[in-house]
């Protein structure tokens, strides 16, 4: 402990100097006095009794020095005049610091955003306890092209959690909107039917009350809920006493049993579930894909294990059961990874845009380091001829890197921790409720981390860099020349090869950050085959009470048709089924071809089915490819008519006679009419997760008529602003019908693809600061070089020279050494941009039109950076110019 | 030569401390004068590097300071032996003791042995 009172000690003696300082020279004062007098005794003359003392003593400022080296702590001491003078240069160049600390700061603080975000929502996105055991089973048929929902048969199910002992539990589950009936008022909710394992599949149990039993899995013992918090706040004002109440939905009554905990959500924002009660025969089902699951794998087994487990027992009921499951394999795949599955390149790109725009970051920083570093090379020789170490004169340069990488690395945690949360609260949460994991985003540490250390690398490196540079040059010879325009000799080239570089990086970082939006806009335009602006949207139910026949429906809805379509502006109303981005799948059917029935359920084709008035495909203005759409001619009293889409015309009649063919819904025994085909239309993008385009048969509505349909309305102008008219249109009609989910296609479309709009907007984001950073970087190099032509500028003018011809000089200079970096650049990019396309998904090549903007965007920037600083120089007084530093 | 400094310091501590207890309260000169008595020339040349010792003893607590005045009239910094450095004193005298006994033995003529 003696050391740590003698350390605090000399803390100490860091303060008050002079003070001590006085103190100890009276102390040496005394000292020599008391030994002059003893010399004088002894009998010398006073000088030479002085003399000899001071000669014993060893001088008096050797003494003080180490005396005060004891006192405080030297390494310290120069530390802290280090940073002191640190200080003042980067005080002195506060464009060259703004500039620095900015450009690091940036870089970092989006690197880590965009890393926090991204790792929050992939590898945390539910609050499930074990995340990681959770995976979605689902079968393939083996013979649908393009189906993208995951569905599994009854029967299937039953034998693939008997037969794979992989499983703690499997729970199947089927969600769809409930109506419920609040005082006769009758409202939509989003709900699921579940089997009795399912939160236990999930691990959370409900906040009030129980989960299911499995006795309430049989019908009529079913007319149990349980309800999301959300939905006992929104409707029920968080009343406890809801629990055991009766809710009445779908005609039916159900006892609320349970209250979920809050943020409890699946799959997506649900507001209640209720259990699944198949009866015997569907239990055993095996004909149709019709449900959902989720497992929980046992702890230790892993997703491959699994997958082989269930294999065989695919395998197994491929023979068993021929008719149904011939070709058909059971697929997994875990939770968190399915919930991003199409997503993921995007993230991707993301992730390398923010890759490039750190990389842009440090290759500024390091280019201005160098600059820095010739400009400093008088100062460097000065302090080296008066004797500075090469050791000190590295202390002094890595301190100042140092705290130029300190000072950008605290604006950057302030940075990171800021967008974070601007990121979290600044998007709407009618986007974020469908992006599961949001809420879990934060800044993640140990990419803060990383990236923190990165500078401090880049800081030592550069800071050691100026000296082993300087170390080179005598300060003889460096003295000398400083007086002279340093453009000559090797310095000049040097300096010219750096302004070539940072074009180069620029040009390259450019385009590798160009290319990532590129791709992700081209990635993120999810909807094709329709325009969705100016259409208005809504639903639209009719109680079975009031409506019970088909001739009612229909005389409903001919009168809503017409009387909206008769607004002023309105040019088309429609309705559909499933209106495209309701982020729910299109029903999916088997269907017959005439002439081609197959007998097992296992061969028969499906396509999804699309109920829709006429003027569907012209309120959307998909394109007809051929023949013709059904018109309001087809009705009930007509022949049965279909419309397909372009992929199922091209898969089931290879050579084009798909008009006039007779298909019928359900397999070759169902009872269905025959449809005449009529007309092929363009294919839709139903949804954003579609990547192929699904088979799709168009009904007519006035054919196979439905209470519940979404209305879709295409007007000139303001969709919105149509609503109420057509409120009025319906309360004509009949003034008990609600219409629910107003709003434009538009809306709908930006809310279902929350996640890709999010991060279409930082896309962006990054796309300006990658050009903002390389504007930077080349203008901060080039200005650099350009100044140190300044006493070179004053002797030209001072010896006559015209200003223009300067300027042309100047110039010719900069455009000479840009287009030698863009010669050099555009190769290289090109070279990048095919190594890129091979390693990330959905990079194509660049864009020519982009590439030649960014040539003219840095071109440009070279001109600015050349014309300031010389304007600069030929104002001032060509004596000024001479002496300038 | 800093082996050689390494051994000064610390046996230069050991006589400031071992001066100040054989004859009290004392200023850095009289210190200086009395181990340049008893030890020769080992001071010989520089008074000067008395003075970070004595300072380092003090930061240590082995020392306290405090001015006052001397035999003729002058005003004087005096070091006085706190209770911590009497016993840092008895310690190093006693390892020191031990060391050059041990010392001595070693090198003690090997006649004897033979």
């Amino acid at each position: 402990m003696r050391w740590l009172r003698a350390f605090a000690l000399r803390v100490a003696g860091l303060f008050a100097k002079s003070q001590r300082d006085r103190e100890f020279a009276a102390e040496l004062d005394g000292h020599l006095q008391m030994h002059m007098e003893d010399n004088m005794r002894s009998g010398m003359t006073p000088e030479n009794a002085r003399r000899q003392a001071l000669l014993k003593l060893g001088g008096v400022e050797p003494t003080k020095e180490l005396y005060r080296e004891r006192r405080g702590l030297p390494l310290l001491e120069t530390v802290l005049q280090d940073l002191r003078y640190a200080t003042r240069t980067l005080r002195k160049n506060p464009g060259f610091t703004l500039i620095a600390v900015l450009t690091l700061a940036l870089g970092i603080g989006a690197n880590t955003a965009i890393f926090s975000m991204v790792n929050a929502l992939l590898l945390r996105p539910y609050n499930f306890p074990e995340l990681d055991r959770l995976v979605r089973v689902w079968e393939n048929r083996g013979i649908d092209e393009g189906a993208d929902a995951r569905f599994i048969a009854p029967g299937d199910a039953v034998d693939l959690q008997s037969g794979a002992p992989v499983f703690d539990a499997l729970t199947i589950y089927k969600c769809g909107d409930f109506n419920l009936n609040t005082e006769g008022n009758v409202q939509p909710v989003r709900g699921c039917h579940v089997s009795a394992k399912f939160f236990d599949v999930l691990g959370v149990s409900p906040a009030l009350g129980r989960a299911f039993s499995v006795p309430e899995e049989q019908p009529g013992a079913d007319q149990v809920a349980v309800v999301s918090n959300a939905f006992w706040q929104r409707r029920f004002a968080g009343d406890a006493a809801l629990l055991g109440k009766v809710i009445q939905m779908n005609g039916k009554k159900y006892t609320v049993v349970g209250i979920m905990p809050r943020g409890f959500d699946y799959p997506v924002p649900m507001e209640l579930w209720v259990p699944l009660a198949l009866s015997p025969a569907e239990k055993t089902d095996r004909a149709k894909l019709s449900l959902e699951s989720l497992g929980r794998l046992k702890p230790g087994i892993n997703v491959a294990q699994a997958r082989s487990a269930m294999d065989s027992v695919s395998q197994r009921l491929q023979q068993e059961y021929p008719a149904t499951n011939a070709n058909r394999r059971a697929e997994m795949l875990q939770l968190r990874r399915e919930l991003y599955l199409y997503t993921l390149p995007l993230f991707l790109l993301l992730q390398a845009a923010a890759v490039f725009v750190l990389l842009l970051a440090c290759a500024n920083l390091a280019n201005l380091l160098f600059a820095r570093i010739f400009g400093r090379q008088k100062e460097i020789a000065v302090r080296t001829a008066l004797g500075a170490g090469r050791w000190r004169l590295a202390r002094l340069f890595v301190t100042e890197t140092l705290l130029l990488s300190c000072t950008a690395g605290v604006v950057a945690v302030a940075v990171s921790f800021w967008s974070v949360k601007v990121l979290r609260t600044s998007i709407a949460p009618s986007w974020t409720m469908w992006v599961p994991g949001w809420d879990g985003i934060q800044v993640d540490r140990t990419v803060l981390a990383f990236t923190l250390l990165l500078i401090a690398v880049v800081g030592l490196l550069f800071g050691f860099g100026t000296v082993l540079h300087s170390s080179q040059a005598q300060p003889y010879t460096t003295l000398k020349e400083a007086g002279r325009g340093p453009m000559l000799g090797s310095k000049g080239r040097l300096r010219s090869a750096l302004v070539v570089a940072q074009v180069v990086f620029a040009l390259v970082l450019l385009v590798c950050a160009g290319l990532t939006t590129q791709a992700f806009l081209r990635l993120a335009d999810v909807y094709q085959g329709f325009q969705a602006a100016n259409v208005l949207r809504t639903e639209v139910r009719l109680p079975e009470k009031s409506y019970p026949e088909n001739s009612q429906i229909a005389s409903f809805y001919d009168r809503m048709l017409r009387g909206s379509a008769s607004l002023p502006g309105a040019s088309a109303a429609a309705l559909v089924t499933n209106s495209p981005a309701s982020n729910v799948d299109n029903e999916s059917t088997f269907f017959t071809i005439n002439g081609r029935a197959t007998a097992k359920a296992s061969e028969a084709p499906s396509a999804d089915l699309q109920i829709s008035s006429s003027d569907y495909f012209s309120v959307l203005r998909i394109p007809l490819v051929a023949g013709r759409t059904y018109t309001l001619a087809d009705n009930a009293n007509a022949a049965r008519v279909a419309v397909i889409s372009r992929s199922m015309a091209a898969r089931y009649w290879t050579n084009g006679d798909e008009l006039g063919q007779q298909i019928k819904l359900g397999a070759f025994d169902s009872t269905e009419a025959w449809m005449t085909i009529v007309g092929v239309v363009e294919d839709v993008r139903q949804n954003w997760w579609n990547r192929t385009n699904r088979p799709t048969i168009y009904e007519p509505f006035f054919q196979a008529h439905k209470r519940s349909m979404v209305f879709l309305m295409r007007v000139a102008s303001n969709p919105e602003g149509y609503a109420s008219a057509v409120r009025d249109v319906v309360r004509g009609i009949d003034d008990q019908i609600a219409l629910t989910g107003v709003g434009t296609l538009e809306t709908e479309i930006t809310d279902s693809i929350a996640i890709i709009r999010i991060m279409g907007v930082l896309m962006t984001l990054f796309g300006c600061v990658a050009l903002a950073l390389s504007s930077v970087g080349v203008y901060g190099v080039l200005a650099e070089s350009v100044a140190r032509r300044i006493p070179e500028i004053g002797v030209r003018l001072a010896l006559g020279a015209e200003p223009r011809d300067v300027m042309k000089l100047v110039w010719g200079q900069a455009v000479k050494l840009t287009g030698i970096g863009l010669a050099i650049g555009v190769p290289i990019a090109f070279a990048v941009n095919r190594a890129m396309s091979s390693l990330i998904f959905g990079i194509v090549s660049i864009n020519l039109l982009l590439l030649a903007g960014f040539t003219l965007l840095l071109l440009l920037v070279a001109l600015a950076a050349a014309y300031i600083p010389a304007r600069r120089a030929m104002r001032v007084d060509p004596m000024v110019a001479l002496r300038y530093e | 030569m800093a082996q050689k400094k390494d051994v000064w310091q610390g046996t230069l501590a050991l006589m400031v401390l071992k001066t100040l207890d054989t004859l009290g309260p004392l200023h850095g000169y009289g210190i200086a004068r009395r181990i340049e008595q008893t030890s020769g020339d080992l001071l010989a040349v520089n008074y000067g590097t008395l003075y970070p010792a004595l300072l380092k003893l003090e930061q240590e607590g082995y020392v306290s300071s405090e001015w006052g005045v001397s035999d003729n009239n002058r005003k004087a910094k005096y070091y006085k032996l706190t209770r911590a450095g009497k016993k840092q004193l008895e310690r190093e005298a006693r390892d020191w003791e031990q060391a050059t006994a041990i010392v001595a033995r070693f090198l003690a003529p090997g006649e004897e042995v033979s």
